[in-house]
């Protein structure tokens, strides 16, 4: 089994470079019309108001740091799991730059080691 | 007869007197039941006092049991036990707790059974209270949790006063629950009361725990007792749960044994602290990882083999599982995808599993809590709490000495991959820290830093797993797990009764309550207050039934539709529900509602501060959905 994460562990990080090219890609949006677009669809209720993700594992964490846009757009329009779809007839192809925009302007929060959590 | 009116007398006489007079009976018993005046000389009325109802000999019985509290919404069917509870009981042991409405009395009597490893009572009022109550009831059953339930009726329609009193009367006032009560009886006598309650008391105490309801006749109760010598309150003795056969326990202390990879995993396990040691014993002696489902309270958190938030891989490389009383067995080594139904196996093919559990002696027809049938390799039927010695003795002496130095060597990865686990916590917990609304991760660490120097507390009731991830917690109180059938309502109810325990335990009580839980019985809060049950409330308010957002958004796209109108019925929104304006008009210290993420721990210093001083204290926080 670790031989198999390692494995994946091991493309992914090769494929890192393509997928920051990928990402840098992504067609031009406006994050602050992708925040419309994520409040008005809801996206907030499964990974949180700035995609931080939520408790119990409802849905993952979409941000900072989004995965590429092709992959974005893949989950958007035919997710994987549980997701919902997100269809062309009602997210235009504009509005998913416009999310992923969104996603992307969204900056990290402090370290862990920073704030007062718990540690024991 | 001694006490001047007796209405089986009476009655009888009356009987007679229709036989032999027929229909004139309507006219004479009313000049009968005015005492004495049908002759026409204006005699006296003879004293009606019934100076020793059955009621009294009911608390009698129920103070035999050991119950302390009975919570109740008053109602006439029981008129005469609730007074001779407090009166000739003296209002302790039991003491009446004032509700206002059957479905908290029940959770109160869920959440109170759990932090106190005893039952308490509640009194039902006719059909009516019945039907309050069975929501609670049902998560009781599902729970596996001893509730003893009491219920006014009056059985004989002769005594009945017209109107409202024959709506609130049954034949079989059990009926409505007896799908998801372990027992229940209507006693005719005083004495069949008293060994019925005795009984009901043995049934639900021992496992599979569960809630019994007995009723208490209104006219047992509001008549004299007869010959008050011949009445006994037997003896309770206690059964002993039952421990797993021996042959079977062996079995499965060779598998584990064998085992390269084996996983605990551990539900309703855990009936008292003294289960939880038995479980670490055992964890530690295999150096076997444990995932706490979270039934009961049945690992610390602070434990290196509580590997809880690993689930999923540790199930998916297990060799061997054992699961102790586990409540959805099949649900933990497959999955089914919502909402197209697709079908997923987790563990490999050719997975040992052991599963030492009661439940399937608990398993009826109509409810479909027993979950989907899982079959395993090696079943033994036994409390689990029970049978962990003899199965740690059994790991123990059967251990080879290779098989103690592979069990050995397993420390070092398991104390890396434990302090892994909480690191990745941590990390999730600190994204979205600044966010509004606020972080449930940060509302969960703002409320451990205010009560970290607490010796000993309760997070009484509280779906959010940032607790267990990221809260120290090393005692069996510590968490009383959840509702048991997922049936809203169930939050504020039941912490309230974990309160009510704690209180006399001097454990300190908490807990995050969700909106849309609150808003099913808010009268509870009133409850607490007025009898002063201290109790920290922090609202986890989403404003809305978030899971149910999800599941319209899931139709949504399942239908191809938009999904921008899944707030339609599902959120709690315009007008925004002001909680701690409704805690306070219930007699709670309030605040709220906090946005700004920075006066969170502010509030619910100063919350805490009143409920150390023995009040209930509710702070609103406006929260992220999860």
């Amino acid at each position: 089994m670790r031989i198999k994460i390692l494995t994946i562990a091991f493309l992914l990080a090769a494929a890192m470079p393509a997928m920051a090219q990928e990402k840098d890609k992504a067609p031009a949006g406006s994050a602050e019309n992708g925040h419309t677009v994520y409040m008005k669809y809801m996206c907030y209720t499964c990974h949180g108001t700035v995609g931080q993700g939520a408790d119990r594992g409802t849905g993952p964490k979409l941000a900072p740091n989004p995965v590429s846009f092709a992959s974005f757009q893949a989950q958007l329009r035919t997710p994987r799991q549980d997701m919902p779809p997100y269809r062309k007839e009602f997210v235009s192809d504009q509005e998913v730059a416009d999310l992923y925009a969104y996603l992307a302007s969204i900056k990290p929060s402090p370290a862990a080691k920073e704030l007062p959590l718990p540690n024991f | 007869m001694a006490n001047g009116f007796d209405r089986r007398s009476f009655l009888k006489g009356a009987a007679l007197t229709a036989a032999a007079i027929g229909t004139q009976l309507v006219q004479a018993a009313p000049a009968r039941a005015e005492g004495g005046a049908e002759d026409g000389k204006g005699a006296a009325p003879k004293d009606k006092a019934v100076k020793r109802p059955g009621s009294d000999f009911m608390v009698d019985v129920i103070k035999a049991t050991g119950i302390e509290y009975i919570a109740s919404n008053p109602g006439s069917s029981f008129r005469s036990l609730h007074e001779s509870i407090v009166n000739y009981g003296g209002n302790k042991k039991p003491e009446f707790l004032t509700c206002m409405h059957e479905e908290s009395s029940v959770a109160m009597c869920h959440g109170y059974a759990k932090a106190a490893g005893k039952p308490m009572g509640m009194l039902a009022h006719g059909t009516v209270g019945l039907q309050h109550a069975t929501m609670a009831v049902y998560n009781a059953w599902c729970d596996r949790v001893p509730v003893m339930m009491f219920a006014g009726n009056f059985l004989d329609a002769d005594k009945r006063r017209p109107g409202v009193e024959w709506y609130h009367c049954v034949q079989d006032p059990a009926a409505i629950h007896r799908d998801f009560t372990k027992w229940d009886d209507q006693p005719v006598s005083l004495q069949h009361f008293a060994e019925s309650v005795l009984r009901a008391y043995k049934i639900a105490t021992l496992p599979p725990m569960g809630p019994v309801l007995i009723t208490a006749d209104g006219d047992l109760a509001e008549e004299p007792i007869h010959n008050e010598k011949n009445l006994k309150i037997p003896k309770l003795t206690m059964s002993i749960p039952s421990q797993g056969d021996s042959g079977a326990v062996a079995e499965a202390a060779k598998l584990l044994l064998a085992a390269e990879h084996p996983v605990i995993l551990a539900d309703r396990a855990s009936r008292s602290a003294e289960g939880m040691t038995r479980l670490i014993e055992l964890a530690e002696a295999l150096n076997v990882p444990v995932v706490d489902l979270g039934g009961r309270m049945n690992f610390p958190t602070t434990h290196y083999l509580n590997r809880t938030d690993d689930k999923r891989a540790l199930v998916q490389e297990a060799d061997v599982v054992l699961m102790l009383e586990v409540a959805d067995p099949w649900g933990q080594f497959n999955s089914i995808s919502d909402p197209h139904h697709e079908y997923r196996r987790l563990a490999k093919p050719d997975v040992k599993i052991i599963h030492i559990s009661v439940s399937e002696s608990l398993t009826k027809s109509n409810y479909q809590d027993m979950q989907r049938f899982m079959p395993v390799d090696l079943a033994i039927f036994g409390d689990a709490q029970a049978t962990l010695p003899a199965l740690t003795e059994r790991v123990k002496s059967g251990m080879s000495s290779n098989q103690r130095v592979a069990i050995g060597d397993r420390v070092k990865k398991l104390q890396t991959d434990y302090r892994r686990m909480k690191e990745r916590a941590r990390a999730a917990a600190a994204v979205g820290w600044d966010v509004t609304p606020i972080s449930t991760a940060r509302l969960s660490t703002h409320l451990w830093n205010v009560v970290k120097n607490e010796e000993k507390w309760c997070m009484a009731v509280s779906g959010m797993q940032w607790n267990k991830n990221l809260w120290p917690a090393k005692e069996y109180y510590n968490f009383i797990g959840g509702s048991g059938g997922s049936g809203v309502g169930y939050g504020a109810p039941a912490a309230v009764g974990a309160a009510l325990a704690n209180r006399d335990k001097g454990i300190f009580t908490m807990t995050i309550q969700t909106d849309g839980d609150l808003m099913y019985g808010p009268g509870v809060l009133w409850t607490a207050a007025h009898h002063k049950i201290p109790i920290l409330i922090v609202m986890h308010n989403n404003r809305a039934y978030h899971q149910e957002v999800m599941h319209l958004q899931k139709m949504a796209g399942l239908h191809n539709r938009a999904m921008d109108r899944a707030a339609i019925g599902t959120t709690i929104e315009n007008p925004n529900i002001d909680y701690a304006k409704l805690a306070s008009s219930l007699g709670l210290v309030s605040e709220g509602p906090i946005t700004d993420p920075a006066k969170v721990e502010p509030a619910i210093q100063r919350a805490y501060a009143a409920v150390k001083r023995g009040e209930p204290a509710l702070v609103d926080v406006v929260t992220q959905g999860r």
